[in-house]
């Protein structure tokens, strides 16, 4: 325990690991913007509702997924309740990417790279890309005639870009692990990323809107 | 008992033109996004009249 002169100014820079961390996450994001509850007027168009819907169905598609986890594969083949599931689990990733996709149009259209949001269309990008992986490893992980048929003929246009030795689609087994364990992982630390990169950056304003005015 | 066939080249419509073939589900899919798309860009979102007319936000 360090004793504290209450009349002297606070200690510029922190000498303890924890304080150090806990002045970097308070400067991650602006002062009350990590859930903001006003919006710059600009925002009042349905066009910038997709990425919160994006996310609401991932959230869905987390949660259902973690379910099938529970019950299994019998469970989500033969009983009622875990076709259910297993459907709810389809139909959220249906809109997760559709939701994804108008978004990704509209941000294209706006430039959303624009005044230092670089890094923010990347993550969105990689979060796209690794989407797309993990929805594959899924329909690879149905265990039915479709997952059968969907490996035998990745494995071909796979291997043809060397990396089946290692990425071996007719491995139920490693698919199912990439999807449940490994992709799952690499997406959410990059989603966090993109939404945490929202709030710091801010919601790009329109092209014709001035930068400053606009928030 | 008789065999069963399943005959997989008539699931399905496909629309081709050129090296392109796309099934007429996924073609009306993807013009079902882009009506979305556009929707969203021309609807009016509910209380922009409101709030355009207020300094909530200057």
């Amino acid at each position: 325990m360090t004793a504290v002169d209450t009349d002297q100014p606070p200690v510029a820079t922190p000498t303890s690991w924890t304080a150090r961390v806990r002045e970097r996450i308070s400067r991650i994001v602006p002062p009350g913007q990590a859930l903001p509850d006003r919006q710059p007027a600009y925002m009042s168009s349905w066009i910038y509702v997709f990425g919160v819907l994006t996310l609401a169905a991932l959230i869905v598609v987390v949660a259902s997924g973690v379910v099938l986890a529970l019950g299994g594969v019998t469970w989500w083949h033969v009983s009622s309740l875990g076709h259910f599931v297993n459907s709810l689990h389809l139909w959220s990733v249906e809109l997760f990417f559709a939701f994804m996709v108008v978004h990704l149009w509209g941000k294209f259209w706006m430039a959303a790279w624009r005044g230092n949001r670089a890094l923010t269309w990347m993550t969105g990008v990689v979060a796209f890309l690794g989407s797309i992986g993990t929805a594959f490893t899924g329909y690879l992980s149905q265990a039915n005639f479709a997952s059968q048929w969907i490996s035998t003929q990745a494995k071909d246009g796979l291997n043809s870009v060397g990396v089946g030795a290692f990425f071996n689609v007719m491995n139920p087994a490693q698919m199912l692990l990439w999807h449940v364990v490994l992709l799952p992982l690499v997406l959410g630390v990059i989603v966090v990323l993109h939404v945490i990169l929202v709030r710091r950056h801010g919601i790009v304003p329109p092209i014709d809107a001035d930068e400053e005015t606009a928030s | 008992m008789r065999p069963m066939i399943l005959l997989a080249d008539g699931a399905g419509r496909y629309v081709s033109s050129g090296v392109i073939q796309i099934s007429v589900t996924n073609l009306v899919i993807i013009a079902a996004m882009i009506l979305v798309f556009v929707l969203a860009l021309v609807l009016p979102f509910p209380g922009r009249h409101h709030q355009d007319s207020s300094d909530r936000d200057s």
